[in-house]
């Protein structure tokens, strides 16, 4: 009796409960009025700068452009929950109430093609967004469309290069001064043999199997689909599968991901890996472990060849009713030298603006500490006169995933490096029907 | 002995039927909106070609058989890929099910003895099922760090002299299915127990006195007495278990890194069906998918329904 | 006799201790997972990089802070919707399935085989199929951000109905009906009043384990569940995991798992006390 007096509480406890919260949420409704600027993104790292640098806060706790309030769907990217929910927002976009409508979304550089191809992004130019003066022609490239219509705008570039140890470097090239390493890691010939030297010393050159991946694959020449939907493995993936195998053979890298703990622990003070590949958002937020313990033991250069890594697109939805408010922001982040200053001073990024990079670059007094004070930013402004965004298609980012993980197989000795090929070739006919995989 | 109960309440309750309907009406009408509707469209589904290029729906467009000709269709190397990955799944909870349920049937009995009398019982009940509270992609990420060629199952493993050189273990058939199971049992058999004893708990408590005072032995007791009447709850976890296990899919997705390695000897059914769920929304190919795991379901729960209640009268 | 009775005794001695190094090496295996989460919750990020330890960091409070202000993620909030959905969920489907299994098991009606192999059957299909089938009706009705839409569906369970049937098949005997129909009570009425009560373990047993399994559940969620004032906690774990890196807070991630554990011992406390003997048996022999 006891019990069954208890359990009806707790029923009746979780009605109220809810009844008072059901409640609550449709005075929330009634309350809302006026303009609404709905942005969706996967996570809050431009949500951060935006409403540092650009939006206005009102006395409501919320935030404003002009008089419209700001709100934000951030969906994780965990399972394509992210793209699947964009996808269906914007596929009802045209009808969707006044509030509901997605004004503006973010993209990465992996899937921007699936939404710059389709009629759901709209032409920047057409609401106000032409001054493309100072952005690197990489990020213009990215967001347009077949035709060369431009449909969004990245608020950072990304050119990437090599991060090395200093101490390691000094013990096996006898020198830590970035001029001097580059010059002797310039070339894949190079960079392997100093690979061997740093083994002979018990180092290892590179952090993971696909440390250097980005390189190759966002240097091919041609497109992970081609044109007629036929999967093809460009030479410069079928140059890193070799050179992962050497590696691996080698013992020149551990095995394993990118991201994986062994990896990170590599960044440690106790870390015996002499490179890491990245650009500048890499070292300066994924490697805590070398900033909280050997800072200042780091230098940047240009590497073997020059590449980029990532972006953060912002594209405007067709049907969006705050057509100004969406070109302000694009157009705040692109050319209000204001803002990317201050991205670049307090936030540690690479802008999409030529002008305050080389401003930046040029000032004899700016240095990243982690890099021993290195001016990283003028390194960035060469290196991104080189970034090309060719061969990019929707399918890139299964594509670039499923053949790391798939080839790591063959590299661990569990597959032949057929089978891990057909293996990857599975993986990309169950997710893409319509590409063919067949050899 | 049932089939008397049965005629009894036949001959008394003719009159109420309508009551009868009356009473399992929300379900079947919750029931058809929320999840017949979805699951007839997905069998619908299986015979059209029906997927998503970008953001372009290509399809419906009727193919009759085709999806489950391309899915029982030998590959190249001779295997049918759908039955492999079938197979793993099944070897995959039978690894963990079969611990689980010995296990688990052990502690129901000992807690419910009053012989044993086991003392700190709530803690210990407690204790076994809070696994089951961690979210399975949480505990995956705790196994990760555990078992990682840098964790401390490796560098355990080393300074005993084991093994000489850190050992992956998600890169071997054996050690990544047995890492499957193992996280699987742990999550399950609390959960298991708990409704093991709860049957055990409403067998009248009488017929095991009486059994004591003739002087029967534990285990004969427990064979004689405790499993038949179990029986129909038994039954319910074994099969919920195994439906469960069929769709196995967070622990090794998560554990392989969504690709099922080493050579896809962890990919599971509906690892198989997410992957054309995911970007392309592929809802021919899922659509026959679900349904060629759906009789491979139907026809294993026939059979170990018919093997555990053969004896039944 | 005194020596036989010396041997059982020795016997049930052996036996004892057999069990109990059992249940607490099980226990401790369980409570290992439990204590490295703990562990993991009270360290911060950069210590977690280091590697794994079963010393505290002494951070926990320094978490818990961050993790109670988290600036977009609003930790209180999601748990009060998780609660809700949770909450109402687990009774209605244990209510609702206690009904239909009651109906099935006492009733004799034209449609009842057939209606009790079409549950069964459907049992069997993927949640996975009508989950994605499922969304794409909700979505294109609108019906995203609705708690309901995750509430209601929870009165048809097929899992849940086929337990709460095997359960009254191994301990109701059909005179209870009878003789409660002889006293002139209604049909509604020896359910609530007669029935419930002996079904009590059954129902304490599915509301934990369906509370938890709502409690926990994230693929549907995190698709129909977008704006900030509706996320469950799974939905709000998953964007701290996705957090970009300069916010990425591993310490904070475990600490929002050890909050997400909570509320669900909690519930099991108070229901695991009605899953103990002699509260049922009571009933079934009058």
């Amino acid at each position: 009796m006891k019990m069954k007096k208890l359990m009806s509480g707790l029923l009746v406890a979780t009605m109220i409960l809810s009844m008072v919260f059901v409640g609550c949420g449709k005075e929330e409704k009634v309350e809302q009025g006026g303009k609404t600027f709905h942005i969706m993104a996967w996570n809050e790292e431009f949500k951060g700068f935006f409403e540092k640098y650009y939006a206005e806060k009102h006395d409501d706790g919320e935030y404003y452009v002009g008089d419209a309030k700001v709100v934000w769907t951030i969906v994780p990217n965990e399972g394509s929950a992210y793209q699947d929910a964009l996808d269906a927002a914007l596929l009802k976009n045209k009808d969707a109430s006044a509030e509901d409508k997605v004004d503006m979304f973010l993209a990465e550089a992996d899937y921007i093609a699936k939404y710059t191809q389709s009629d759901l992004t709209m032409d920047v130019k057409s609401i106000g967004v032409t001054d493309f003066a100072n952005a690197y022609q990489y990020t213009i490239d990215a967001a347009s469309d077949t035709n060369g219509v431009v449909k969004g705008v990245s608020f950072q570039c990304c050119p990437a290069g090599v991060v090395y140890r200093r101490s390691i470097a000094l013990d096996v090239l006898g020198t830590d001064d970035p001029d001097e390493v580059q010059e002797k890691l310039n070339s894949w010939d190079k960079f392997n043999a100093v690979a061997a030297e740093a083994k002979a010393k018990g180092y290892y050159m590179i952090g993971s199997d696909s440390e250097a991946y980005r390189v190759f694959s966002n240097n091919t020449t041609s497109p992970w689909v081609d044109k007629d939907g036929n999967l093809q493995i460009d030479a410069s993936i079928q140059a890193w599968m070799d050179q992962a195998e050497l590696y691996a053979q080698n013992e020149y890298t551990l095995v394993g991901d990118i991201w994986g703990e062994a990896k990170s622990q590599q960044m440690l003070d106790t870390g015996k890996t002499m490179c890491f590949f990245g650009p500048a958002w890499y070292y300066n937020f994924c490697m805590p472990n070398a900033m909280d313990t050997c800072s200042g033991d780091w230098g940047l250069i240009e590497g073997p060849q020059a590449y980029f890594w990532g972006g953060t697109w912002m594209l405007a939805a067709t049907y969006t009713d705050n057509e100004a408010e969406v070109a302000g922001v694009m157009n705040a982040f692109l050319n209000n030298e204001e803002i990317c200053e201050n991205l670049v001073s307090k936030d540690l990024q690479f802008v999409n603006n030529k002008k305050v990079n080389e401003k930046f670059a040029s000032d004899p007094n700016y240095g990243n500490a982690f890099l021993g004070g290195q001016n990283d930013t003028a390194l960035f402004v060469e290196l991104a006169k080189n970034i090309k965004f060719e061969n990019h298609t929707q399918y890139d980012q299964a594509c670039n995933e499923g053949i790391q993980q798939y080839f790591r197989e063959y590299l661990m000795g569990t597959v032949t490096k057929e089978q891990a090929l057909e293996n990857f070739r599975k993986y990309i006919k169950e997710k893409f029907p319509n590409v063919n995989v067949d050899k | 002995m049932k089939s008397t109960t049965t005629k009894e309440a036949k001959a008394k309750s003719i009159s109420y039927a309508k009551w009868g309907y009356i009473f399992i009406l929300p379900f079947f009408l919750v029931y058809a909106v929320f999840t017949f509707y979805p699951q007839i469209l997905t069998i619908y589904y299986s015979f059209f070609k029906y997927f998503r290029d970008g953001l372009t729906w290509i399809g419906p467009e009727f193919i009759g058989f085709d999806n489950y000709k391309a899915l029982l269709t030998p590959t190249a190397e001779g295997t049918i890929d759908i039955l492999k990955y079938f197979g793993n799944t099944v070897i995959m909870w039978v690894m963990g099910a079969v611990p689980q349920f010995v296990i688990a049937l052990a502690l129901a009995v000992f807690f419910t003895s009053t012989r044993l009398n086991i003392k700190g019982q709530s803690i210990m009940k407690t204790v076994i099922y809070m696994p089951n509270l961690i979210m399975a992609s949480a505990f995956s990420m705790l196994f990760f760090t555990l078992f990682s060629t840098v964790g401390p199952i490796n560098s355990l493993f080393v300074s005993m002299g084991i093994i000489d050189k850190a050992f992956d273990f998600f890169f071997c058939t054996i050690s990544m299915r047995t890492l499957v199971a193992l996280l699987n049992f742990l999550m399950w058999f609390g959960n298991t127990t708990i409704l093991l004893m709860a049957g055990i708990q409403s067998i009248d408590e009488s017929l095991f006195e009486s059994a004591r005072l003739d002087g029967a032995s534990g285990l004969r007791v427990f064979f004689n007495i405790t499993m038949p009447l179990l029986k129909p709850i038994f039954i319910y976890t074994f099969i919920t278990s195994m439906i469960g296990g069929l769709q196995m899919f967070d622990v090794p997705n998560i554990l392989s890194n969504r690709t099922g390695q080493p050579n896809r000897t962890s990919e599971t059914m509906v690892m198989y069906l997410n992957n054309y769920l995911g970007v392309s929304k592929n809802f021919g190919m899922a659509g026959a998918i679900s349904v060629v795991l759906f009789i491979l379901t139907a026809v294993l729960s026939v059979i170990v329904f018919k093997t555990i209640d053969r004896d039944k009268d | 006799m005194n020596s036989k009775n010396k041997a059982a005794a020795v016997k049930l001695l052996i036996l004892r201790i057999f069990v109990y190094a059992v249940i607490i090496f099980l226990c401790a295996l369980c409570l290992f997972f439990f204590i490295m989460l703990f562990v993991n919750s009270s360290r911060t990020n950069s210590q977690l990089q280091r590697g794994f330890t079963l010393i505290p960091g002494g951070h926990f409070f320094y978490n818990l802070n961050n993790a109670v202000h988290d600036s977009s993620i609003n930790i209180p909030r999601g748990m009060l919707n998780s609660l809700i959905v949770a909450g109402l969920s687990s009774a209605l489907t244990t209510y609702f399935s206690a009904l239909t299994a009651y109906g099935i098991y006492v009733y004799n009606f034209k449609l009842k085989k057939l209606a009790y192999t079409f549950i069964i059957a459907v049992m069997m299909i993927p949640s996975q199929v009508s989950a994605a089938g499922f969304v794409k009706i909700a979505l294109e009705l609108d019906l995203d951000n609705k708690l309901w839409v995750l509430i209601i569906p929870s009165i048809a369970a097929p899992a849940v109905f086929f337990y709460m049937h095997q359960y009254l098949k191994a301990t109701m005997p059909l005179e209870i009906v009878e003789a409660a129909r002889i006293d002139g009570s209604g049909e509604f009425a020896t359910f609530n009043r007669i029935v419930l009560p002996i079904m009590k373990p059954a129902i304490a047993v599915q509301m934990i384990f369906s509370f938890v399994a709502s409690w926990n559940n994230y693929f549907l969620p995190a698709i129909l569940l977008t704006k900030p004032g509706k996320k469950t906690v799974p939905v709000m774990i998953a964007q701290l995991r996705s957090a970009d890196y300069s916010k990425f807070d591993m310490g904070k991630v475990y600490m929002f798992i050890l909050l997400a554990i909570l509320p669900v011992i909690v519930v099991y406390f108070i229901l695991s006390k009605s899953i103990i003997k002699g509260v049922t048996s009571g009933s079934v022999k009058g």
